[in-house]
């Protein structure tokens, strides 16, 4: 895994997140076990930006998963949606909290933008 | 002749059985207990003394409940039984059925009464042929538990009974006696689980169960109807029919994980999810009738909105949601996934939503709220849409295993095909997205300059529809043949098929005035208009098939867009013989509308044929036979007042449809039939 779930909290979250909606607001708690451990990152959403601490403080979400379920939600390589349906993470609280990591997080590495699929004409029937 | 099923549902749980209230399991037919996209009971057959029952009677009280009244035996020596069943079933989140046995004999009498019980916990998308899961079965305490387990996901039914009962892996049986007159009775109760999910907790008891559906739904169900406008008609098939619409949309209701509000589901049997399509169609159907489905609609689609390039989920920032499921094939990625996105049309949808809402309502608060899901939505128009730079809105999948091929409406393999059968290329830019994304911008200027605060950001919209439609009027339309393509291909080359989507083209506005009346004639040709209503794709063309879903058959939800469409024209005449054919389908087969009949001529079947792909009821088409009553009266909010232009079929009037809601308050209407217009009046376009 390339950047692991901690590393990409730590680096590529706080700040702006022009495409989060301004209304929404909210704090979420990731929980992320390894072991017999766990970390808990602490995000605040406040119009557009983004806070990240470390910190138990109840949340508005919380959000359990093993830490590797969490790195491979950091690399793009599964969607929030199928991992809570899988019940590989379990969510507690304002779930409308929950889809705001699927802009926090990136998406696929290899996810095309359709403009290049059209391109390549893969579509003659 | 099918054998008669019968459904009790509530948002998207629901259970089928046979018409004495056993469910076994079928290849064709989704019979069972679901809810959440799984099968939680594949097997549910009573016995009483090992004999089958047999059918007297039925009460189908509610959506939500249903009582058989039943005998032992079978048709031919069931007379003179002294004893009879009483099935009263009903369902919320969790399945009830009180079973009642009375002895009408003089003597105490003993009975073994069974109830055979199984689970395969198929996914809905696997009815025709269900893997075999290792399902695991539990005696535990009177209660039977039936649980299946892969990795975490897991999914259980917990049956369990009020009366003392024995148990085993098989099901539940009963050593009964009865005194002389008297009755025996016992609650069978069904909790669905969904392990994890941050689930709202399914294993809802007994008595929460029976309070919600006794007390809360059933009054609930009376002040949905209560707060829907009254429709006075001399027709009474019309009057029930518009009752019937309204609860089939209170019940194909669901409550999502997220949000507390309801919003609809497509429709049964196979459609009981979030479909963004069918559900925002629905809203725009339902406005002047239920508005409260459509902020609930949008919030949670807005909640859902793509954000990331993802060629699983045929995703990108800003795209609506296609589809929502919850099931097991969805989240393990061996269906289309639990967030689809494969479609095209529904981006703009959002926007012709929110804009048609806000009108209606008044509710500009949803407006600002929704300020920036309604933005990404319109740049996903251009930045995501619009795939070979030709300023078309186009589909072409990326999930390759399990996305959709067709990402319009006419969403089978076949729908889209020249007059000759040919296929063209992707992507496609089937037509009505070019109507739908005029019509999102025009709508999203409107709200940009009227309520966003934003000229500019109206302006350039305003000037970007503008080119779209010359651009449009250009290139999609057949000079020769008098009507609009049905699609472009990569190349620009016009899909030269006569469909229905010339309506859609009317109802956004995109059609250049003076070509509606040519568009209209085709319409209501005999190649395109059955009688009943106007096919999806007119006779005459190669690939024209009458029992084909989107190559033949009429769709009340696609008539009823036309016929709005119509009228936008000025077309009224037009209308008024779409809503009169829809209408004489409903009377025709009484119950709720149906999702698609055949394309024969009604002169030739006299009957409305159903189609075994469509399911009723469905949303968009209870929606559509509010939607055809809305556009006979001419409805139409301006300003903060309800404009009031009715065009009646003969037989209809007088009719009234009395408290209109909207940000008038309440308000009525009034239509009397009137001589049809002389032809060749000054089309009207707003």
């Amino acid at each position: 895994m390339a950047t692991s779930a901690a590393e990409y909290l730590e680096r590529s979250v706080s700040g702006r997140h022009p495409d989060l909606p301004e209304t929404t607001c909210g704090t979420l708690r990731l929980d992320i076990h390894e072991d017999a451990r766990t970390e808990h990152w602490y995000l605040a959403i406040d119009r557009q930006n983004v806070e990240v601490t470390r910190s138990v403080e109840d949340a508005d979400l919380v959000v359990r998963a093993d830490r590797e379920v969490f790195d491979r939600l950091a690399a793009g390589c599964i969607h929030v949606a199928s991992a809570l349906l899988r019940n590989e993470l379990a969510a507690q609280g304002n779930l409308r909290l929950l889809m705001s990591l699927r802009r926090i997080f990136p998406g696929p590495p290899e996810a095309r933008h359709p403009r290049d699929v059209a391109r390549a004409r893969e579509g003659r029937p | 002749m099918k054998e008669e099923l019968i459904q009790v549902m509530a948002g998207n749980a629901f259970a089928v059985s046979d018409g004495v209230g056993d469910m076994r399991a079928q290849p064709h037919v989704p019979v069972g207990l679901f809810s959440f996209d799984t099968r939680f009971l594949s097997h549910w057959v009573l016995t009483v003394d090992g004999q089958p029952l047999y059918a007297l009677s039925r009460d189908d009280m509610t959506y939500f409940e249903t009582r058989f009244f039943l005998v032992p035996g079978t048709a031919t020596h069931y007379v003179d039984a002294d004893v009879s069943v009483i099935r009263h079933r009903s369902i919320d989140d969790s399945f009830n059925e009180r079973i009642t046995v009375l002895n009408h004999s003089a003597k105490p009498a003993e009975f073994t009464v069974r109830m055979e019980i199984g689970s395969d916990f198929a996914d809905t998308a696997e009815i025709k042929s269900p893997q075999q899961r290792g399902i695991g079965v539990l005696v535990d305490q009177g209660q039977l538990r039936l649980c299946y387990e892969r990795g975490r996901f897991g999914r259980e039914a917990i049956i369990s009974s009020t009366e003392p009962v024995e148990v085993d892996q098989g099901g539940m049986t009963f050593r009964i006696s009865v005194a002389p007159n008297g009755t025996w009775t016992t609650n069978l109760h069904v909790g669905m689980i969904i392990r994890g999910a941050g689930t709202q907790d399914l294993r809802s008891s007994l008595e929460a169960h029976q309070r919600k559906v006794r007390h809360d739904m059933r009054e609930e169900l009376r002040e949905w109807l209560e707060r829907a406008p009254t429709l006075v008609t001399p027709r009474k098939p019309v009057a029930s029919a518009y009752r019937e619409a309204l609860t089939d949309l209170a019940a194909l209701r669901y409550q999502s994980l997220a949000y507390s509000q309801l919003s609809p589901v497509g429709g049964m049997p196979w459609a009981m999810a979030l479909y963004g399509r069918d559900s925002m169609i629905t809203c725009l159907q339902s406005i002047a009738f239920t508005p409260e489905l459509a902020p609930a609609t949008l919030r949670i689609l807005a909640m859902d909105q793509g954000g990331r390039l993802d060629d699983e989920h045929d995703e990108e920032p800003g795209k609506i949601l296609g589809e929502l499921r919850y099931g097991e094939m969805a989240a393990f990625g061996s269906a289309a996934p639990t967030m689809y996105y494969g479609a095209a049309d529904t981006t703009p949808l959002f926007v012709i939503l929110l804009d048609e809402y806000e009108r209606w309502s008044g509710d500009a608060a949803l407006a600002r709220e929704l300020r920036h899901p309604a933005r990404m939505a319109l740049d996903w128009i251009d930045e995501y849409a619009d795939m070979t730079g030709d300023g078309y809105v186009r589909y072409q999948r990326r999930n390759t295993r399990h996305g959709l091929i067709n990402q319009c409406w006419k969403n089978s393999p076949d729908a889209v095909v020249d007059r000759h059968g040919r296929e063209p290329a992707f992507p496609r830019a089937t037509c009505e997205l070019q109507g739908y994304a005029y019509d999102a911008k025009r709508r999203g200027a409107r709200l940009a300059r009227e309520i966003w605060g934003d000229p500019q950001y109206a302006h350039r919209l305003e000037r970007e529809a503008a080119e779209l439609k010359e651009r449009f009027n250009r290139d999609f339309w057949l000079p020769e043949q008098g009507y609009y393509a049905f699609a472009l291909d990569p190349d620009g080359r016009p899909v030269d098929a006569l469909t229905s989507n010339n309506g859609h083209l009317l109802w956004s506005g995109i059609a250049e005035p003076d070509r509606a009346a040519e568009v209209a004639g085709h319409l209501m040709g005999p190649k395109m208009f059955s009688g009943w209503g106007v096919r999806t794709f007119a006779d005459g063309q190669l690939p024209y098939n009458p029992v084909g879903s989107h190559l033949g058959g009429v769709w009340p939800s696609d008539n009823a867009l036309i016929a709005a469409g119509l009228r936008r024209y000025g077309c009224d005449e037009e209308a008024a013989r779409i809503v009169a054919g829809i209408f004489d389908v409903v009377e025709t087969l009484g119950g709720s509308v149906p999702e698609v009949i055949a394309g024969y001529p009604r002169s030739q079947t006299k009957y409305p044929v159903q189609l075994p792909a469509g399911g009723r009821p469905q949303a968009w088409s209870s929606g559509a036979l509010l939607m055809l009553i809305g556009t006979m009266m001419g409805l139409r909010p301006l300003g903060e007042n309800l404009l009031v232009n009715p065009v009646l079929p003969r037989g209809y009037g007088p009719i009234e449809l009395l408290d209109i809601p909207g940000r008038w308050g309440r308000t009525d209407s009034y239509g009397r039939e009137r001589p049809a217009h002389p032809r060749g009046r000054r089309p009207r376009v707003r």
